[in-house]
């Protein structure tokens, strides 16, 4: 009779820290009656080198696989200990540690051997999950085939180069095959960058000249499926008359470039004389650099983009010395607007100075007024009105992100909001997350930026690539465990993951009517886990942490509970963290509640809330980030509307609602974890505790049917917002309506699951009245539901006696 | 409680407090005294990381021959045949003296205070310079921020008596994660009122 696993528990003494408030010695005893725990021993430290030492030392003898730590913080010690015992095999995943020091031994006033009491049931819990726990294999992601820099932006040399030198193979997507073309263009996204030319034609010879570099000459971009490691990149022929190109791909590296516009006509724009910084880089190849009054104004905070201001001053400076050096017989003034600081070195300052340029401060509170020859403006320091003369007035561009930017991004799956450009704050959560970034972008079309910053955009992009090829070359590359799969025998292709999804991790599979979303990028997802709490068909699994080893947690928490006692999750950034504080610093608080680990309150499945009630659970807090400081963007909001449901299934039990809550804790605040777990405490125990009889028990088997019902997990797919949010659209055009059509399928589906679990549970035939008075459910709902279920195959019905008789269909 | 270690490792033993220990090779003299439950003061190390030596408050003497050292136990390798004392009339000396001057640098620490008081000490003859301080530049927060978080978003900026915590030209970090680990490892609490700097406000853009 072997077990798949052997799980040993480590007590830690902690130099009196814990061993001076629990009596260690019950506890042992204690958790050694869990058949499930194959080893348990006392040691004074298990995160110290003798400790670990120690406890590796007895993984060897016993076999042991599975480890629960009973010490002190997992997010400061977890990985340490992972880390030592991955030397001898173990998996991430397979560790796992409760905090008994700090969310017990100096949190409560309670005897040695209450604290053994309470510490053996959290630890009871951590065995329970790591026994439900089913490890996959390590992952290795490899590169099949080059990495792939498109997009046509100029940072694609900056790119290619450092990949080349690091003998990495590249294919460059180019719609010219002549480089000085490019350059020749170059000022319709970076104008003012003439000083730059040579360093980037010696850039661009060094590319060209690569064996390491290929270069493919193609028309658009149309499509682009896959994951990190195989991608397949298709364009269409450059001619239009060919079949399109089709590239597989290790890794993508985005070079694009955003699109500089002209003022508008409230500016005077006229295209000949008041002109804008791209117009003026033109004039000056066709025609050579103007004489006369050259004005330069850069109107940013005028025309509502001052975040520009200083980008359009260095670019103006850029040509303003490149004309006073071209030409003697030029004045050039630079009109800025006084709050912006002048973006010049102290040596730029100098060769202004000898070139004669002009910097004019303006006061911004007066907008500057475009005449005939002339611009007004207001002396921030005399408070006169001046009259600037200009022979060419120059403007700042209009930047955005332009229309093939746009069109290349969506195809690439990248979030575009109106008005915005590409660049994307992502969450923060794994910093040892390699492939961060679902896409590598660099170029103007990430952020408005100038040539430099472009170029070392793109280095940084092909560095970030040059990491994991390397890692990958020398076959260490290993995807992150905890991250999400899809079992595509379940997956229907319905793309709520995709939707709810932050981190962008789901991506699509080719398939009947394009790309459906079904596989999940391991290199990119982040482990949030709402997506598997979402999907209707179970199809998603967030591996290594799973809803089963959730389930088998609080299962077997929730059985131990004294009537008085409540339990909840802590989510890794808000209520976990705030409750290890707390600990840290000796605060003191109510005893009966114990707290659960997990990584975001998002990860929880509805069955996992349902699966704590019908184990005997009186309450269940769910503490997570404040509001809109979620890790994982919308775990919190997510896991409001599963919150919602619940509370709506305990009310049709006959239940009170509040016995389920959401919470917020910041974890630099630990007194507000305290007060919700006190508040919550006292509110559950004055409801008392929910009676065990077998009514309730068929109640709350039912809701933990409807929670994984995927008609009602559709439903709640939908609505996973707060019903004010505009950010996805939808139906709810009134808050209310939609509640109360949600309050309709939930009671359908609740009696369907109760009626089901009936049949199921006595294979014989039942009257309808029999099974009103056993369900106490009004017989018109239950005619209505059978009548439903009848009609879906679901049951069968017989009449015997002229009176209908019901039985689960085999 | 004894370790009765079965390794491949060399074997080290030698004393404590005239008590004979047993020890790998590699492993520190405080590691060591804390596997056979002796007590020796700390407040700059943490399991977590490695040690740095800071604070010097667990310092112990350790004896060879004829010959004593007070030394860090924190990062002092274990050596065949020393006799280490833990709480020696030098020992104490020397931890009142950090104390005294702990008491010092950061008076509006409970921790600190709590600990001195334990070692007799409840006054300080140095001067207070600032009767707010709480940090004790111990550079726990540092090193877990690089090791155990791996981004760095904070470290030690400038030098001696104008040391302090900071991060990159006072800016909320970028690659913070608030994680919150540093607020959980600092020893006095001095983290918890700089963290809304370090991690920016906490509904910041998405």
């Amino acid at each position: 009779m072997s077990k798949a696993y052997q799980i040993g528990v480590f007590l830690c003494q902690c130099d009196g820290r814990i061993e001076s408030k629990t009596d260690l010695p019950l506890l042992e005893r204690l958790v050694r009656e869990d058949p499930d725990v194959a080893h348990v021993e006392t040691l004074p430290f298990s995160c110290t080198t003798p400790g670990l030492a120690r406890i590796k030392e007895r993984m060897r003898e016993k076999g042991l696989n599975r480890i629960v730590v009973a010490g002190c913080e997992a997010r400061i010690l977890l990985s340490k200990i992972e880390k030592e015992m991955m030397k001898e095999g173990f998996l991430e995943g397979q560790v796992d540690m409760v905090n008994l020091r700090d969310h017990v031994a100096s949190v409560h006033n309670l005897s040695p051997e209450e604290t053994a009491g309470k510490g053996n049931k959290l630890i009871r819990a951590a065995v329970a999950g790591l026994a439900a726990l089913v490890p996959t294999p390590q992952e290795r992601v490899s590169f099949h085939g080059p990495v792939m820099i498109l997009g046509g932006g100029i940072a694609t040399y900056a790119a290619a180069q450092e990949l080349l030198r690091r003998e990495i193979d590249c294919i460059i997507a180019v719609q010219t095959d002549e480089y000085e073309d490019e350059i020749r263009m170059l000022h319709e996204h970076y104008p003012g960058e003439r000083h730059y030319y040579d360093r980037l034609r010696k850039i661009m010879e060094e590319v060209s000249e690569s064996p390491y570099v290929r270069r493919i000459t193609v028309g658009e971009l149309t499509s682009m499926t896959g994951r990190t490691g195989q991608y397949t990149v298709t364009f269409s022929d450059p001619e239009q008359s060919g079949p399109p190109r089709t590239y597989e791909v290790g890794a993508i590296i985005a070079c694009l470039d955003g699109q500089m516009l002209n003022q508008g006509s409230n500016f005077g724009h006229d295209g000949k004389n008041v002109i804008c910084h791209t117009e003026t880089e033109e004039m000056i190849w066709v025609h050579g650099v103007p004489s006369g009054k050259i004005v330069f104004w850069i109107n940013d905070y005028e025309a509502g983009t001052p975040e520009f201001a200083y980008l359009s001053a260095r670019c103006a400076w850029s040509m303003a010395r490149y004309m006073a050096e071209k030409r003697k017989d030029v004045e050039i003034t630079i009109l800025y607007n006084q709050q912006m600081a002048v973006p010049l070195s102290a040596d730029e300052r100098r060769i202004g100075r000898q070139l004669k340029i002009r910097w004019i401060a303006y006061d911004g509170a007066l907008r500057p007024t475009v005449q005939a020859g002339y611009v007004t403006y207001c002396d921030p320091k005399d408070h006169l009105e001046y009259e600037l003369p200009w022979d060419k007035l120059i403007l700042s561009p209009k930047r955005s992100l332009g229309v093939e930017a746009t069109r290349v991004a969506r195809i690439l799956g990248l979030e575009i909001e109106e008005g915005k450009f590409l660049e994307v704050k992502q969450e923060k959560v794994r910093p040892d997350q390699i492939g961060r970034e679902p896409l590598y972008l660099a170029g103007s079309a990430r952020y408005p930026c100038d040539l430099h910053e472009a170029l070392r955009q793109g280095r940084r992009a092909a560095l970030q690539v040059a990491e994991i090829v390397e890692k990958d070359k020398r076959g260490e590359l290993y995807a992150p465990r905890m991250v999400c799969t899809v079992d595509q025998s379940r997956c229907i292709g319905c793309g709520l993951c995709k939707e709810i999804c932050h981190c962008g991790g789901i991506t699509p599979v080719e398939g009947l009517g394009g790309g459906i979303p079904r596989t999940v990028d391991p290199m990119v997802c982040t482990g949030g886990g709402t997506c598997a709490a979402a999907c209707p068909y179970h199809a998603l699994t967030l591996q290594n942490n799973s809803t089963e080893q959730r389930e088998a947690r609080v299962a077997a928490l929730a059985k131990l509970l004294a009537d008085d006692e409540v339990m909840g999750f802590g989510c890794n950034w808000g209520g976990l963290a705030a409750a290890d504080n707390a600990g840290v610093k000796g605060l003191k608080y109510d005893h009966r509640f114990y707290l659960l680990r997990v990584g975001c309150i998002g990860q929880l499945d509805p069955s996992v809330m349902a699966r704590a009630f019908l184990e005997g659970a009186n309450g269940l807090l769910l503490i997570g980030c404040p509001p809109e400081a979620c890790h994982h963007s919308f775990g919190l909001d997510h896991t409001w509307s599963r919150v919602v449901m619940l509370k709506k299934l305990l009310h049709f039990s006959g239940l009170d609602r509040r016995r389920i809550a959401l919470a917020h804790a910041d974890l630099n605040h630990p007194e507000e974890y305290i007060a919700a777990v006190e508040s919550f405490v006292r509110q559950i125990n004055e409801m008392g505790p929910i009676e065990k009889n077998e009514s309730n028990r068929e109640k709350l088997a039912g809701i933990y049917a409807t929670v994984n019902n995927a008609r009602v997990r559709w439903v709640v797919g939908a609505t996973l917002r707060r019903p004010w949010e505009e950010t996805y659209p939808g139906d709810q055009r009134n808050a209310l309506a939609f509640d109360k059509d949600f309050l309709g399928i939930l009671k359908e589906e609740f009696t369907k699951s109760r009626i089901t679990n009936l049949l199921k549970s006595q294979p014989r035939y039942f009257e309808l009245k029999e099974m009103a008075e056993l369900l106490k459910i009004d017989r018109e709902t239950l005619g209505f539901s059978l009548q439903e279920m009848v009609k879906e195959g679901m049951i069968s019905r017989v009449h015997r006696d002229g009176v209908a008789q019901y039985i689960m269909r085999s | 409680m004894k370790a009765e270690i079965k390794s491949t490792k060399k074997i080290i033993r030698f004393m404590i407090n005239d008590q004979a220990v047993e020890a790998e090779e590699g492993w520190t003299v405080l590691e060591t005294a804390r596997q056979y439950g002796i007590h020796i003061p700390t407040l700059c190390y943490h399991e977590a990381v490695t040690p740095s030596g800071a604070c010097r408050l667990c310092v112990v003497e350790v004896f060879e021959g004829n010959w004593s050292r007070v030394v860090i136990s924190c990062m002092y390798p274990v050596r065949e045949g020393i006799n280490v004392l833990t709480d020696s009339e030098r020992v104490k000396n020397v931890r009142r003296w950090i104390l005294e001057m702990l008491l010092a640098e950061c008076p509006a620490s409970e921790e600190i205070r709590r600990l001195a008081a334990e070692y007799g000490v409840t006054s300080t003859r140095f001067e207070i310079k600032n009767p707010e301080e709480q940090c004790m530049l111990c550079g726990l927060c540092v090193r877990v921020c690089k090791e155990v978080v791996g981004v760095s978003a904070i470290t030690t900026v400038g030098r001696g008596v104008h040391k302090f915590i900071g991060t990159p030209f006072g800016k909320p970090s970028e690659v913070c994660v608030a994680c919150g680990s540093c607020v959980t490892v600092c020893p006095t609490g001095a983290m918890q009122a700089r963290l809304d700097r370090v991690r920016g406000p906490v509904t910041g853009p998405r």
